[in-house]
């Protein structure tokens, strides 16, 4: 049962023009526009990794030095190219004639970093900062209590360090590539529409179909489940075709191996397949399920930079929390510190934000839409 | 006895505060073509929504083939067939994958359901569009596959909500033989409408509903000689006066005596030659008039009688 209702459902919703035309072919061309617009912009982006340069004004020898030195050598590309300035007033000066993106400045222990704009040069920066000072707090800790198990505590994050390289300065990836993280996120929640004409085909409550369909001898849960993952399979196809063709067909990179950015844009298309799950389980009319999974799509997917790619990060500053909720920001900020800066803490975040935000649509769905008999039809 | 394939038991639905079925019950015998007869809003879809156990209802009791019928009673819905009022069917499917979809909902064997599948096309004579998309099919067709799909598992109680609404007569015809044929071959039918035509000459019994209630029930001859009104005489008649109607109301089984515009109709109760007697008191009196006709009731006559209104209406 569960087979044969899950390979109609594909065939169903495979032939629906209106869902091929949106759920792929919208994107495709979104995205075709996207990169006449700018993908020259993509292709010569200035804030394209190149090796940084950095001013560091020191007090005195820090452990950060070697950091520093570290990034500055020992590869092919440095990371950073780094100046050392006497005082700030010498390393601002660096900074506004362009000679260094920014600089590191020692106040006493305290090491801050000043950046001239925001954009990936400022998030490598701190991001280095960042990662210092917290290994510097593990080893002072480490230190203290187990003085015995320093020397494996600096071998293990050496191995971190190894581990983040790679991806921290992907040559590849361009700031303008958040549109598109955007327009995949976008994308991703019009599976919303697929989950909704799926729901309305197995509730009686929503069309006369549903109403012959659960007049049938069939488990609710079944036609569900099977309904769910069929739409799931296909907005993940939908996904990896609009993937394959950024990548392949307009050559911009992801920068990361594109089996993991699959990963990712399957789990953002069961995301926007529950968010129209729970969509239908709330609301009886078709005409509103539409709207709202419109809007829903439309404005989550502005906040996360489809038209506007600074916002997220203006909200990321002001108002983190509207990113943590907001499921196309979520799904961008996976691709985004995915191609940027790999696996690291930033993506597993965004990445379990949307396995629990899918899990939770989908029990709370799952919860409404037991029932199997209605006060109104 | 014919054995009871459905009963319902003083069942009541309301929405809010309005009564949409009021203490209604039924029995449904096997084997019968059961027409459920009533105007728009009378409460019909929802007695078979409730009996489906679609609709949640808030007295009452429902049991089908001699089990109470709940939600989850998959092995009664098995053996029911629906076919809804509006056609229920995928528009990004074929005739014959529609068919196939809805009947693999019953029927999990592939060789089976082939067989079945094809019966179902064979006896809605959909054989020469098998592979055409519903938005293809004409009106009558669409109905026709409606019916395929609810029908194509070979149910024991069929129900159709009145399946012929806006159709053309030729393909209403043809699916009524179709349901004539379905009963033949042992279905039991329940059969929902507000066209008392193709209720009285389908259906072996009839139940007419108002207002969610059931206010009549049984055979038409039953229904029908329940009536007072048994016979109406139309006749044209120029001049009338008080005096002819007194005279008229004197004649045996006479009872109502009116006159609209130059028409005067005459209700006899009863009895024989009843216009016989009429027009020899015409010409005894040698009082012309024009055409007469002479109707025997209908059901909604019955239904005029019950309730006071035109089934019609």
């Amino acid at each position: 049962m569960f087979c044969h209702i899950f390979l109609y459902r594909i065939k169903e919703l495979l032939r629906n023009p209106w869902h091929l035309a949106w759920n792929l072919i919208f994107p495709l061309g979104l995205a075709t526009a996207f990169f006449f617009g700018f993908g020259n912009l993509i292709k010569d982006d200035p804030e394209q990794f190149t090796t940084i340069p950095v001013g560091y004004v020191k007090e005195a020898d820090q452990p950060f030095d070697q950091v520093l030195t570290a990034l500055s050598k020992d590869r092919k590309d440095p990371i950073l190219k780094v100046s050392e300035y006497k005082d700030e007033e010498e390393a601002k000066k660096a900074l506004r004639d362009g000679d260094t993106k920014g600089y590191y400045i020692q106040k006493g222990e305290e090491i801050s970093v000043v950046v001239g704009r925001n954009g990936v040069t400022s998030t490598t920066l701190h991001q280095i900062l960042k990662e210092y000072e917290n290994q510097k707090r593990v080893l002072e800790t480490i230190g203290k209590k187990h003085p015995e198990k320093i020397a494996d505590a600096v071998k293990t994050m050496e191995k971190g360090q190894e581990f983040l390289r790679p991806h921290v300065f992907n040559k590849y990836t361009s700031v303008y590539m958040n549109y598109f993280y955007s327009l995949i996120a976008m994308a991703s929640l019009y599976g919303s529409w697929l989950a909704t004409t799926m729901l309305s085909g197995i509730s009686a409550n929503m069309s006369e179909r549903g109403k012959r369909f659960e007049s049938a001898p069939v488990y609710k849960m079944t036609s569900l489940f099977a309904g769910i993952l069929s739409t799931v399979l296909l907005q993940g196809i939908f996904n990896g075709i609009l993937v394959f063709y950024i990548q392949y067909g307009l050559h911009l990179s992801f920068g990361v191996p594109i089996w993991q950015v699959l990963m990712v844009t399957t789990v953002g298309g069961a995301m926007g397949i529950t968010i129209g799950v729970f969509i239908g389980a709330l609301v009886k009319k078709r005409g509103l399920q539409m709207a709202f999974s419109l809007a829903v799509s439309m404005v989550t997917s502005f906040l996360s930079g489809l038209m506007w790619g600074e916002i997220r990060q203006i909200i990321e500053s002001h108002i983190p929390v509207i990113n943590r909720i907001n499921p196309a920001a979520m799904l961008t900020g996976c691709l985004y510190n995915l191609g940027n800066y790999g696996l690291t803490k930033n993506f597993y975040r965004d990445l379990y934000s949307m396995v629990i935000l899918t899990v939770t649509l989908l029990l709370v769905s799952v919860a409404i839409l037991r029932r199997r008999n209605y006060d109104s039809l | 006895m014919e054995s009871e394939i459905v009963k319902i038991d003083q069942l009541v639905k309301r929405y809010r505060e309005k009564l949409a079925v009021d203490h209604f019950s039924m029995e449904v015998r096997q084997g019968e073509i059961l027409g459920l007869l009533g105007p728009n809003g009378s409460g019909k879809t929802t007695t078979i929504n409730c009996l489906l156990s679609l609709l949640k209802y808030d007295k009452g009791n429902i049991t089908v083939f001699g089990k109470a019928m709940r939600p989850d009673a998959y092995d009664l819905k098995g053996q029911i067939g629906v076919v809804p009022q509006n056609v229920a069917v995928i528009h990004t499917l074929t005739v014959a994958e529609n068919i196939d979809f809805f009947c693999g909902l019953y029927i999990r064997d592939k060789k089976k359901r082939k067989q079945c599948v094809e019966e179902a096309i064979e006896m809605t004579g959909l054989g020469e569009y098998r592979k055409y998309y519903p938005k293809k099919l004409s009106g009558g067709l669409l109905r026709r596959l409606n019916i395929a799909c609810g029908i194509a598992h070979r149910p024991k109680l069929i129900i159709f909500d009145e399946p012929t609404v806006a159709v053309d007569p030729q393909s209403r015809n043809a699916i009524l033989e179709g349901i004539r044929e379905m009963n033949r071959q042992g279905a039991t039918i329940i059969y929902t409408s507000h066209y008392m035509e193709e209720v009285e000459e389908l259906c072996s019994r009839i139940i007419i509903m108002d207002r969610g209630r059931n206010v009549a029930e049984g055979t038409t001859a039953q229904l029908k000689a329940s009536l007072k009104n048994r016979e109406t005489i139309r006749m044209d008649l120029v001049t009338c006066t008080d005096e002819i109607i007194r005279d008229l109301k004197e004649i045996n089984h006479v009872y109502e005596v009116k006159q609209e515009g130059e028409q005067l109709i005459i209700r006899c109760d009863g009895g024989t030659h009843n216009l016989l007697h009429i027009m020899g008191y015409f010409e005894e009196k040698n009082i012309p008039f024009g055409r007469v006709t002479t109707e025997l009731p209908t059901l909604n006559d019955v239904f005029l009688e019950i309730t006071g209104k035109e089934l019609r209406d």
